[in-house]
Order: structure tokens, then C-alpha cells, then sequence
């Protein structure tokens, strides 16, 4: 197991519901892992709706680290559609560039999972190809700025 | 927070202790512990006690310094000696009477100095002396014996005089001086040897003077550098001697071997606890949480990895759960001091500090957190050394040693104790001991609860449901039901919102395992009905759905939902009963213990059962079938078989029930269902998300709207489900499915109708087969009773309780009234009133019952009408007033029943309308003449005026003439009944009709268009500017035409118009022609100009008289002459007519000087008919009068 790892990433829609949601975890952890996806939606909403409190305003989609839970650490971005990504990772020593780099590979990921025609917006994600794209880019994390 | 020792959670205070003259020791304390900051007081009685308050702690004094082996690193009871039994300061009160007294209590007092300084030197301990001056003695200074007392004291003690003070007790105003004095003398001494401690310790810090290995004392004496700043109030230096201390800690962990590996690390983390607590108590209470909240994330990430032995993980836990738990507690407290605590946030480039970072809530779950696992871990243990069956009372010995975070056995030996080292082994076994004996479910609810609370304060609802479902496990954990059933509800009801259905699953599974647990039927197949139909299917990520820590419903996946619902379908149908475990009361449905399900349009059970119920047409006829489709979708795993469905309307009449074909068994229970239609469909199977769809027609007798209630279905024998129908067209979709990627399909086959299928239709109101007419004809005239005649005649429905509603409404919108009238409700208000209401003919009004109604108003009315059967009819007339020429459009309304029974209120309505038009019958205009040749000259008229309002004039005491005309202005003839002039005053005014009289003519007949004259003659005697003539009045009727026959019903009317004011003025001159009627050819004949002259002064006037070419005359032509006063001049002409025919006199003309007034007569007034020969008249009788009349102008 490599020391830097994602454990967990989730899509979230309007309503906040979640759109896809995967971990990538050898425990059995991952219900708490929803649980954690679910309640960083709260920092989200807080950072979203209160912009000047969390200190840096909020000019792009990277929402930095959302909070801190005793095993993991949770990372958020904001597309301009309001739609929520979620990382959890087990590192306490993430560096927010490798993260920052995650998330755009992954949202472009999204936006061609999206473009299908036959996806329903507002539904749950359920195309494989994206599945496979996001668990490359998740294996792939943290190697091309650290290596 | 609580479980520290006081004098570790309370900032250090300063000690002083005071011996000698004890009366005064209350005084004193009280005053110093008010102080800022407050010095506490150890008060000695006597200067014995001193000698032992010191003497105790003597030998251990140099230990530490020196000892070879150190055996901790703090002591446990040296901060609560300082706090309690170590005085910065001793303060000797010697009275002044023991100083001024004889040379044996001088003595005295010396050698209690002496002892007394022998005690203190060592230990530093400041001195001060203080005596007290009785009220009545002088003052020592001023004294010579006195002051070489004390001049010898001060020797005596070797002080420096200014803390050698001088103390009263006995004056007020003194007293405060004094204690003030000794206040900031304590206060100076006390900081003075805090400092010089403090001084004392650094420098054996600087030179290394102990044992440069032992970093054990270097963080002793750290700590005590720190403590001996708190004291007096160094923060800064406090905080940096104790951050030293804590690193030069964390650095030991490593390298220390001194103790067995597992107690050294339970040693250094005890002390580090308190280092950080200190620490962090330093930081929040200067403010800086940002700073605080950052350190301890530093002390977090430096100790959250040293767990230690595998054995002794519960142990790390515990540890790590009260660090959390105190920073939160010393968060909370100082949040409430720090108002806006998210403005204080610092954020640093490389760790931003997060949101919830700063709030205590997020450390208090994070404590209970690790409570959590400290729990499991203790279990673990437990059970480790239970199997290995080690449990021995050997831990009941083991106390706490004398260093911070040690442990040791206490060996009694006879009276003396010892300490015996023990072994980690040993150390083990009473740890586990002792977390045998909390209840750590508690505590972690408690710890939940408050960060609960704390969330749901901020309003962060996710964190805070997070927190509640980790406290409703513990509930659930323990037994407690209620509690666990009412968080878990709420928690589920936030995952139904925002479809966490994973999340969701996990609560329901809890929720119906409480369900089960407290033997409530009804909630269990709530809850296992709405798991079986979540959207959980085995397609996606069934990876990630192998938990371990699932709950009691098992993973979320399609084979778990097919099992829940069989079990639940097993249950409702009475096939199996729930094997129950330790409850009482099984779980069971019979026919004693039916179940009922509601589902409404906002139940998480609509994924169960959802019910579209479409009519095809919006609007239908009544007793006219139409077709309504229902529609049923379940999302249930597994098809269930409905045994019968029952709709339920509005109108109760419209119930039916359809019947499973393929259950003959339940025909029998249709049977309480007698007199509802039963229909029978081959299958009611609901298969997973497929519309199972029905279409059945329905009729309506009743009027009204027509509305599907619901849909009940019965499964089993003693199971329904009922669910609320919905309308197609204003379907919300299905929670939680409408994010899943799965095929959806209308609830109607007919697109149109899916799009604007309503539940609802509207039943119209049966044809009425009455007919109203409104016999009305032609314009109504104002002032009339207009009557309308109204039939109601039944064609094919006979009429019940009919009721027959009037309206009468401008058709220009607004009421029947001018706004301009003062009272609205007066009775002329209405320019059209609705006078009343007449019965059919020959029927009187009296012969109408009693019970019927009959109301009038103004513009309303309302009369009932009689039963009528088929063919029957029936009729009344409206009598309509007009006040004022109007356009109104009348209404009338029938509502009636055509069944004669009560109960069905069916009502019909006819409705018919009439525009009426009102006008003006009569005009009545009138004219004022003079006579004929004869003109008053009135001053008014020759004014220039442009006023055309302007009332007529007319001379006083002259004859005038009125001519009052009435112009038929209607179209249809009418007859002309009187006319008369009603005079208000006849003292004023006299009046002469002409010799006819009215009233005696035949009614004179008036085609429209044709005027009516009247000759009045009016002489008015009183000289008045506004005179007011009177009123005229002109009774008419409408000619019927024919003869008399309908003279009853029509009645005259009467037109009254008030004449204008007239203007009555004396003429100052009246100017009168007088010549005969006629001339004959040849014949001379006089005319006579008369001059009247009405006033009292002498009149010049001007007159010529022009010549005429048909008459030769004679006389003077032009000529001034004046006229006396009140007297008549005459001008006398012969004429000579000299042709025949109407000829024209000569024109004459008078001009009044004074008045500059010229009168010249009219052509009409100087005309004359000249006979060629003498006429011979034959005079007859005037017999049509009428005729004259009109001929009179």
C-alpha cells in the first residue's frame, strides 16, 4: 500500500445527493466513508455560502482541505455547475498541488462521463468507462509530482 | 477537564503566610485575597507553628538537586505544595506594646526575630515586620523611646525600612492606608521571590549543574521556571519555559530507559497532557485560538502514533480521547469569552486551518470517537486477560507513586509503607482494572450529545446527524430503544432528503431492528417495506458494500432488499410469524390485529406504493360514463400479488372494488363491501417499477366535482395499504429513484393524458328543462311601475323548492345609485328600485305560504316558487321603478330541484337576462309672454348681460303669460290626464289658468313626438330678484290603444318639474299700443301710444314715428316729451289704411333718455288686417278648446 493514498472519491449533485461515489479501500471502512463524504458537504455549503470566514475568497473551483477527520483528510471542489468533489485520503501530508492535479484530471474525467448523450443529467453516474478512468487517475495520485 | 487536580486547572496564586497577633489575621486575609491580582494568606497563629511549617519539608529539600537517579520527572504534590504550604512571604505582626515594653519582651521579641530568620534564610522566603499601633498610644515615631525600638528592630531583622511597616487597626481611615501599604508590600515580595526562585532554577538550567543526562530534571526544571512565572503573572515566559519542557519531552520518548517501557510512556504522556494543558490554557486565554488550535494539532500529530504496547492500546485511546475532550472543554470556555471565534481563524499557507477546527464541537465527537475505540480495545483486553484467567487482586494495592503518570504498589510493612516498582505486566492488569469500572457508553453519549448540540447550534446539519447516529448506535447499543428510534428517525429523514441511500439503508436497518425490538408491527413494515424498495442494486459498487460495521439490516444490496421483503410479505400475509427474540410480544398480524398502512403524498413509503388515478375527461355529463385509468407502481424486489384494490371517491356512491380473479378466497370479503360495484381483473400482480394499469368506466348522478380519494389495496387478509391517489399531471417523481439511472414510464399508456391526467373531474349539473321567460316590453318610462312579467313553465322536469333570485344591475357596472347622493341607503338612493313582487293573476299575494320566501330589496330580490309538475306553469310580474332615465339589466335565476326529496340537493339553475332601457316619457318646458302690445321697459333686460343663466324677468304687477308645453318623447302614445301649476306661496304669485281647465278634458292623446300647450296667466305682486313660481304637474298615462279594458293595471303617472325662479322687477316705463283688432279700407281709425310713467321722477323721452306706405296719418313724427311722474302720457295718431290686407303700421320707436333705452314694437305688434269692407262676424260658442290653446301662440 502506498503511503499516499486515496481512499475515497464521490461526485455530489444540486440537491446534494450523491452521484457516484467510490472508495478504493482494502477495510471494511467504507460506510463510514459515506458518512465522511456526507458531512464535508457541510464545509462546503459553509465555504460556499460564507466565503469571507474561511479566510481566502473563493475564486476558483479547488476548496482546498475541508476538514481533518482522525484517519483521513477530506479535499473539496466546486465545478462551475455546483457540482460537489469529494476526495478523502489517508496521508496526512498531502500536498495540495498533487491534489489540486487530482481534481482536474478528474473533473475533466466528469465532463466526458457527462457528455454522453444517453446520461441524464442529474442522475447517478453509472458509465464503466468512467469508473476505470477514475480509479486510474486515483492509482495514479501523488506519483507524477512526487516521483 | 474535572479529573485535574485543582491547582493545575486554576491559575497560580501568590502565598504569603502572617504569625503573630492572630485577632488580626482575618482582616488581613480577606483584604489580600480581594486584591488584584489576589494573594492567598496562610495564617499562624503563633510563632511556633512557623518553625513547623517549615521544618516538614526540609530534608527532601536538596534531594532532586542531587540525587544520582531521578525517579520521575514531575513530582505529584510540588505545584500543590507551592499553591498551598510554600509562602513567597512571612510576615512577623509584633504589637507595639511588645516593642515599647519592658526589656524582658523586648527580649522576647528579639529571639522570636531570631528564629524566625533562621528558618527563612535557607529557603528565601521574604521577611516583613509589622507592627501594630493601638488607637490610643502615640505614635512610635514621634516617641523617643519608639523610635529607638525601632530603629533597633529594623537592626534586629536586618530589613530595609520600608518593609518595616506600621499598621492601626484601629482608625477606619488609617486601616484602609495601612492595608493598601501592606498590600503592595506583599504583592512586591512575593513577585520578589517568585523571580528570585525562578532566577535560582534558570541558572542551574544555564549551567547544567545537574546531571546533564537527565533530561527528566530539565524538564522538571522547565517546569517550574514556567510555574514560577505564572505566579507572577509572566505569561510570555510561562508559556516559553513550558513549550520547552513539552519538547524537550517529546525528545525523551526515544532515549528514556529508566522506567519499563510501557509505564515510561504512560509517564511522558501524563506529563506532556499537562504541559499541552497548560499550554493550551496560556494560548485561548490570551486570545490567540488560532495559535492554540494549531499547537494542538502539533500535539495531536506528535502522540497520536505512540499507542505503545498491543495490549495497551486502550490506554493510548483514553489518553487521546482526553486530549481532545480538554482542548474542547477549555475551547467552549473560552468561546464564550471570544465572541466571533471564525473572524480569529489563522490560516497559514501550508495548514489552513478548516472551519470546524476551531469549534468545540468537532473535538468533543473526535473525543468520543477514540472513546469508542478506547472501548473496543478494553474489551479486547479484557477478554485477552480473562481467557488467560490472570485476574488477581494484586491490582487493588497499586496507588499512584509520587511522580506525575507512575505507578506503584504500596507494601504496608507494619506501620511503615513502601513503594515497590511494578511491571508493566502488573501495570497492565490494574489498568484494565480500573477501565473496568466506567461506564464508557456514557460518556460517550454525553460526548456526542454535546457536540451534537453544539452542530445543531451552528446549524451544520450533516456533522450534527453524524453525531446523532453515532449516539443513536450507543442507544441502541445499550438497550435504550426510544432514545435510538427518535434520533435515527431524524437522521433518516435528512438521507431521505438528500438520497444517501447507502446511509439510509443503514439507519432503516437500525430503525427496524428497534422496531422489532420494542414489538411495534406497524413501524416494522414501515421501515422493512421502504429498505425493500430503496434504490440499492447489486450493479454498482458492491465492492465497497462489504462492511463490516454494517449495522443489523446487513450490506445494501438487491439479494438483502429481496430477503427483507420476503420476510415482511411472510409477516402481512400471516404465513409466517417473525421469529422473535427476547421480546415478549411477538410480532404477528391476525384479524385481532389488523394492519393498516396510510401512504400520502409526502410518505418515504411512496417508492412502495404509488397510486395515479386519471380521469380521460375533465369535464362529464352526469349519469354519462366516462373512463378513469389507474395506474399502480411499486419498486418493491420481488411482484406482489394484490388481492384487491379498492378506489375510493368523493362521492361515496362511486366506490368500486376489483377483485383478484386468481383469489376466489377473498370474495368473501367483499361481502360488508354490499352495494358497491365489484369488478373482477384477471391479475393484480405489481411487478418492480411497472405501471400495472387499470381502466374502468365510472358515472356520476351527482353534480359536482368527482374525486379520487384513494387507492386501498388488501394483501393477504389483514394487511391494506392505503395509499393517496395522485394525479398524473402534477406527479412529483419517486424520492430517491429519480436520481437512479432506470427506465420510466408514464403512468398511462396515452401520453396526453400522463401529461394532464387529472384526479379530479368535474360532474356538470343536469340540463334544466325549465323554461323563464321575461315578458318585458318596450322602454320603461321614469316614474312609472314598470312591470315585467316573469313565467316559469316546466317542460320536462318538475320543480322543487324553487327559488326564483332577481338582480338588477347597472349596465354600466357599478350600483344602481349615484355616488353623488348623501345617503346611500335613503330610499331614493336607487335610481331603479325593485318596487315588488305580484303573484300570478288572480293569485293574492296572501294565499302565498307562510314558509315561502319572499325577500325584496332594493336591486335583489328573492321569491320562492311553488312545486310545479311536468307541464305546469307558473308566473309573477316584477314591478320596477325608475327614478332616473337608466339602462339596467335585469337577472333572473331559478335554481330548483327535479326530485322532490331534500337529501339530494341537486340543484338545476336557469339563468336568463334582460337589458331594459328607461327613459324620460315626458318633457316639460315652459315660456314667459307678455301681452300683446303692451311692453314694461325692465331695466334687467337691457343691461348688457352674458349670463345665460340668467332667470327671466318679469314686470311687477303686470300680466304675464306663461306657456307650459309637455312634449311626448317616448315612442309610444300617451295620454295626457292633467296638467296643472302646483304654486308654492299664493300670496306671491297669482296665477290665472286660462278659462279651460284641464281636468275636465277628455285625456288627451299624445303621439310621440306631439307637445301639449298650456296657457297660465301670472301676475306677480311682490318685487322680488328670486321668486320662486311653483311646481308643474302633469299626470299621464300610456294609451293602451284599445279601449279601457286594461285600465286597471295601468295607472296614472305623475311628472312634476319645479318651474325656475323668476325674476319680478318694477318696469319704470310701460309702453302700450292700442289700435283696434282690424281696419277697413278707408276708414280712418286712432292709434293711441301710451306712455306710462311708473316712477317718481319727471321722464324725457325720445319717439318717432316712421311713415307706412299704406296709411296716411296724422300727428307729429318725431318729438321729445317728458312724462310726469306716475302719470301716463298719450301720443294719439289717425290712420288711414289706404290698401288692404295685413299691412304693417307705421314703425314708431321710443327712446328713455334716462335709461338710454329705445324700444322698438315687433313686426307682429305692428301688424294690422285691413279689411277692404266692413266684415260681417258671426260669434259662435268656442267649442274646442283644445284647438284655441294650441293656437294661442
Amino acid at each position: 500500500m502506498p503511503e499516499k493514498m486515496i481512499v475515497c472519491v464521490a461526485v455530489v449533485g444540486h440537491q446534494n445527493n450523491p452521484l457516484y461515489i467510490q472508495s478504493f479501500t482494502e477495510a471494511d471502512d467504507a460506510l463510514k466513508l459515506h458518512h465522511i463524504v456526507h458531512c464535508s458537504l457541510d464545509v462546503v455549503d459553509e465555504r460556499v455560502n460564507n466565503p469571507k470566514k474561511s479566510g481566502s475568497p473563493l475564486n476558483e473551483t479547488f476548496l482546498g482541505l475541508l476538514y481533518p477527520t482522525e484517519n483521513y483528510k477530506v479535499y473539496g471542489y466546486l465545478t462551475n455547475t455546483k457540482v460537489k468533489f469529494i476526495v478523502v485520503t489517508t496521508d496526512l501530508d498531502v500536498r495540495d498541488a498533487d491534489v489540486r492535479n487530482f481534481f482536474r484530471r478528474f473533473h475533466a474525467a466528469y465532463v466526458d462521463a457527462v457528455s454522453n448523450p444517453f446520461h441524464v443529467p442529474g442522475k447517478k453516474i453509472t458509465s464503466r468507462t468512467f469508473a476505470e478512468r477514475v480509479s486510474t487517475i486515483v492509482k495514479s495520485f501523488g506519483l507524477s509530482s512526487a516521483g | 477537564m474535572e479529573e485535574y487536580p485543582e491547582e493545575l486547572r486554576t491559575p497560580p496564586v501568590s502565598l504569603i503566610a502572617v504569625v503573630g497577633c492572630p485577632e488580626l489575621h482575618a482582616t488581613l486575609s480577606r483584604h489580600l485575597h480581594s486584591e488584584q491580582p489576589p494573594i492567598n494568606t496562610l495564617a499562624l497563629p503563633d510563632f511556633s507553628k512557623a518553625s513547623l511549617l517549615f521544618s516538614t519539608t526540609k530534608e527532601s529539600k536538596d534531594n532532586d538537586d542531587h540525587e544520582t537517579a531521578v525517579g520521575g520527572i514531575l513530582k505529584r504534590d510540588w505545584l500543590l505544595k507551592h499553591r498551598t504550604k510554600v509562602p513567597s512571604v512571612l510576615a512577623a505582626l509584633f504589637s507595639y506594646d511588645q516593642l515599647s515594653g519592658d526589656p524582658a519582651q523586648w527580649l522576647q521579641v528579639c529571639s522570636l526575630l531570631d528564629q524566625l530568620k533562621a528558618l527563612l534564610r535557607p529557603r528565601n522566603v521574604k521577611f516583613l515586620l509589622l507592627v501594630v499601633v493601638p488607637h490610643q498610644s502615640s505614635n512610635p515615631l514621634n516617641d523617643d523611646i519608639g523610635e529607638d525600638r525601632m530603629l533597633a528592630l529594623r537592626k534586629r531583622a536586618e530589613l530595609d525600612p520600608k518593609y518595616i511597616l506600621l499598621f492601626k487597626p484601629d482608625e477606619p481611615s488609617e486601616l484602609k492606608q495601612s492595608l493598601q501599604r501592606l498590600g503592595s508590600a506583599f504583592a512586591e515580595l512575593a513577585s520578589a521571590y517568585y523571580r528570585d526562585e525562578g532566577r535560582r532554577i534558570k541558572l542551574r538550567l544555564e549551567k547544567k549543574t545537574f546531571n546533564s543526562s537527565s533530561i527528566e530534571l530539565h524538564v522538571r526544571y522547565c517546569f517550574k521556571v514556567a510555574v514560577y512565572a505564572e505566579f507572577r503573572r509572566d505569561w510570555v515566559e510561562a508559556l516559553r519555559f513550558y513549550e520547552d519542557a513539552y519538547q524537550t519531552l517529546r525528545e525523551m520518548i526515544g532515549t528514556s530507559k529508566r522506567l519499563p517501557a510501557l509505564q515510561r510512556l504512560v509517564e511522558i504522556k501524563t506529563v506532556a497532557e499537562q504541559l499541552h494543558f497548560k499550554i493550551s490554557t496560556l494560548l485561548l486565554h490570551g486570545g490567540k485560538v488560532g495559535e492554540a488550535v494549531l499547537w494542538f494539532r502539533r500535539h495531536n500529530a506528535s502522540y497520536r502514533r505512540l499507542v505503545g504496547a498491543p495490549e495497551a492500546i486502550f490506554l493510548h485511546r483514553e489518553w487521546m480521547s482526553r486530549q481532545f475532550l480538554v482542548f474542547a472543554e477549555l475551547l467552549d470556555k473560552s468561546s464564550a469569552a471570544i465572541q466571533n471565534i471564525s473572524s480569529l481563524v489563522l490560516a497559514t499557507k501550508d495548514t489552513p486551518l478548516t472551519e470546524w477546527e476551531s469549534r468545540p464541537a468537532y473535538y468533543y465527537q473526535l473525543a468520543a470517537h477514540y472513546l469508542k475505540e478506547k472501548r473496543s480495545s478494553l474489551e479486547l483486553a479484557l477478554s485477552m486477560l480473562e481467557t488467560a484467567n490472570e485476574m488477581d487482586n494484586s491490582a487493588e494495592s497499586v496507588v499512584p507513586s509520587a511522580y506525575v503518570g507512575q505507578f506503584a504498589r504500596l507494601l504496608e510493612q507494619g506501620d511503615a509503607f513502601s513503594m515497590l516498582p511494578i511491571t508493566d505486566e502488573e501495570y497492565i492488569r490494574f489498568a484494565v482494572a480500573e477501565g473496568k469500572r466506567f461506564q464508557d457508553s456514557f460518556e460517550i453519549i454525553a460526548l456526542l450529545k454535546k457536540s451534537y448540540e453544539s452542530y445543531g447550534d451552528l446549524k451544520v446539519q450533516r456533522m450534527g446527524s453524524f453525531c446523532g447516529f453515532q449516539m443513536a448506535r450507543e442507544y441502541y447499543a445499550a438497550g435504550d430503544f426510544t432514545n435510538a428510534k427518535q434520533l435515527f428517525d431524524d437522521i433518516a429523514s435528512l438521507y431521505r432528503r438528500e438520497g444517501w441511500v447507502i446511509l439510509l439503508w443503514e439507519v432503516l436497518g437500525y430503525l427496524r431492528e428497534c422496531a422489532r425490538k420494542r414489538g411495534t408491527v406497524k413501524e416494522f413494515v414501515e421501515y422493512s417495506l421502504e429498505m425493500a424498495a430503496l434504490p440499492v442494486s447489486s450493479g454498482i459498487d458492491t465492492q465497497s458494500l462489504r462492511f463490516k460495521e454494517c449495522g443489523p439490516a446487513g450490506p445494501a444490496s438487491l439479494a438483502e432488499r429481496e430477503v427483507i421483503h420476503k420476510e415482511v410479505f411472510g409477516l402481512v400475509c400471516g404465513e409466517s410469524e417473525l421469529p422473535q427474540v427476547e421480546s415478549r410480544n411477538n410480532l404477528q398480524i391476525t384479524g385481532d390485529n389488523p394492519l393498516h398502512l396510510e401512504i400520502d403524498l409526502v410518505s418515504p413509503l411512496r417508492l412502495v406504493l404509488l397510486a395515479s388515478v386519471a380521469f380521460h375527461e375533465q369535464i362529464i355529463k352526469p349519469s354519462v360514463s366516462t373512463l378513469i385509468t389507474i395506474s399502480l407502481l411499486s419498486q418493491l424486489p420481488v411482484s406482489v400479488e394484490i388481492d384487491q384494490l379498492e378506489l375510493q371517491f368523493n362521492q361515496s356512491d362511486c366506490n368500486f372494488i376489483i377483485m383478484n380473479a386468481q383469489r376466489p378466497s377473498s370474495a368473501a370479503t367483499s361481502d360488508d363491501k354490499q352495494g358497491h360495484r365489484v369488478e373482477t381483473s384477471s391479475s393484480l400482480a405489481l411487478a418492480t417499477n411497472k405501471w400495472l394499469r387499470f381502466t374502468y368506466d365510472i358515472k356520476s348522478d351527482q353534480s359536482g366535482k368527482l374525486e379520487c380519494i384513494s387507492v386501498i389495496a388488501k394483501i393477504g387478509t389483514h394487511f391494506t395499504i392505503c395509499c393517496r391517489a395522485e394525479s398524473p399531471a402534477s406527479m412529483e417523481d419517486l424520492p430517491l429513484w429519480k436520481f437512479e439511472d432506470r427506465v420510466e414510464t408514464s403512468p398511462t399508456k396515452d401520453a396526453a393524458l400522463a401529461f394532464n391526467g387529472q384526479k379530479a373531474a368535474q360532474v356538470e349539473e343536469p340540463d334544466p328543462q325549465v323554461d323563464l321567460y321575461l315578458g318585458a316590453s318596450g322602454p320603461a318610462f321614469v316614474g312609472e311601475s314598470f312591470m315585467v312579467p316573469v313565467t316559469v313553465i316546466s317542460m320536462g322536469h318538475a320543480v322543487y323548492s324553487g327559488e326564483l333570485k332577481i338582480n338588477l344591475v347597472d349596465v354600466k357596472g357599478g350600483g344602481l345609485f349615484s355616488p353623488r347622493e348623501a345617503e346611500p341607503y335613503s330610499l331614493d338612493s336607487h335610481h331603479v328600485e325593485l318596487v315588488g313582487i305580484s303573484g300570478p293573476q288572480g293569485e293574492d299575494e296572501s294565499q302565498l305560504g307562510t314558509d315561502e320566501i319572499k325577500k325584496i330589496q332594493k336591486s335583489f330580490g328573492l321569491v320562492s316558487v311553488p312545486s310545479l309538475k311536468c307541464g305546469e306553469s307558473w308566473s309573477c310580474k316584477l314591478e320596477i321603478k325608475w327614478h332616473r332615465p337608466k339602462p339596467v339589466m335585469l337577472f333572473v335565476s331559478l335554481g330548483y330541484s327535479p326530485q322532490s326529496n331534500e337529501s339530494t340537493a341537486q340543484k338545476v339553475n336557469v339563468h336568463k337576462s334582460l337589458q331594459i332601457e328607461g327613459k324620460t316619457a315626458i318633457l316639460i318646458n315652459h315660456q314667459f309672454m307678455l301681452p300683446f302690445r303692451r311692453d314694461p321697459l325692465l331695466l334687467s333686460r337691457i343691461k348688457p348681460v352674458s349670463d345665460s343663466d340668467q332667470p327671466a324677468s318679469l314686470p311687477l304687477n303686470e300680466i304675464s303669460i306663461l306657456i307650459v308645453s309637455a312634449k311626448n318623447s317616448a315612442e309610444v302614445p300617451l295620454r295626457l290626464l292633467s296638467m296643472s301649476l302646483q304654486l308654492d306661496n299664493d300670496s306671491v304669485v297669482r296665477s290665472y289658468s286660462t278659462p279651460h281647465e284641464v281636468e275636465d278634458l277628455d285625456p288627451a292623446l299624445l303621439v310621440p313626438g306631439e307637445e301639449f300647450k298650456k296657457v297660465f296667466t301670472v301676475i306677480s305682486e311682490v318685487n322680488s330678484s328670486k321668486l320662486r313660481l311653483g311646481t308643474m304637474c302633469v299626470r299621464w298615462r300610456r294609451d293602451s290603444g284599445t279601449e279601457e279594458q286594461s285600465g286597471s293595471t295601468v295607472t296614472s303617472v305623475l311628472t312634476e318639474q319645479i318651474l325656475p325662479d323668476v325674476n319680478v322687477e318694477l318696469p319704470p316705463l310701460v309702453v302700450s299700443l292700442d289700435c283696434p283688432p282690424y281696419a277697413i279700407l278707408g276708414d280712418p281709425f286712432t292709434y293711441l301710444i301710451k306712455i306710462r310713467n311708473q316712477t317718481q321722477l319727471l321722464q324725457e323721452v325720445k319717439f318717432s314715428l316712421g311713415d307706412a306706405q299704406s296709411f296716411v296719418l296724422s300727428g307729429s313724427h318725431i318729438d321729445t316729451v317728458f312724462v310726469l311722474p306716475k302719470s301716463e302720457h298719450i301720443l294719439s295718431y289717425k290712420l288711414v289704411p289706404l290698401a288692404s290686407g295685413v299691412q304693417q303700421l307705421p314703425r314708431f320707436s321710443v327712446t328713455c333718455v334716462r335709461y338710454s333705452a329705445g324700444f322698438l314694437p315687433s313686426i307682429a305688434a305692428s301688424t294690422i288686417f285691413v279689411f277692404p269692407s266692413k266684415p260681417h262676424f258671426k260669434v259662435a260658442s268656442v267649442r274646442d278648446r283644445r284647438t284655441e290653446s294650441l293656437v294661442a301662440e
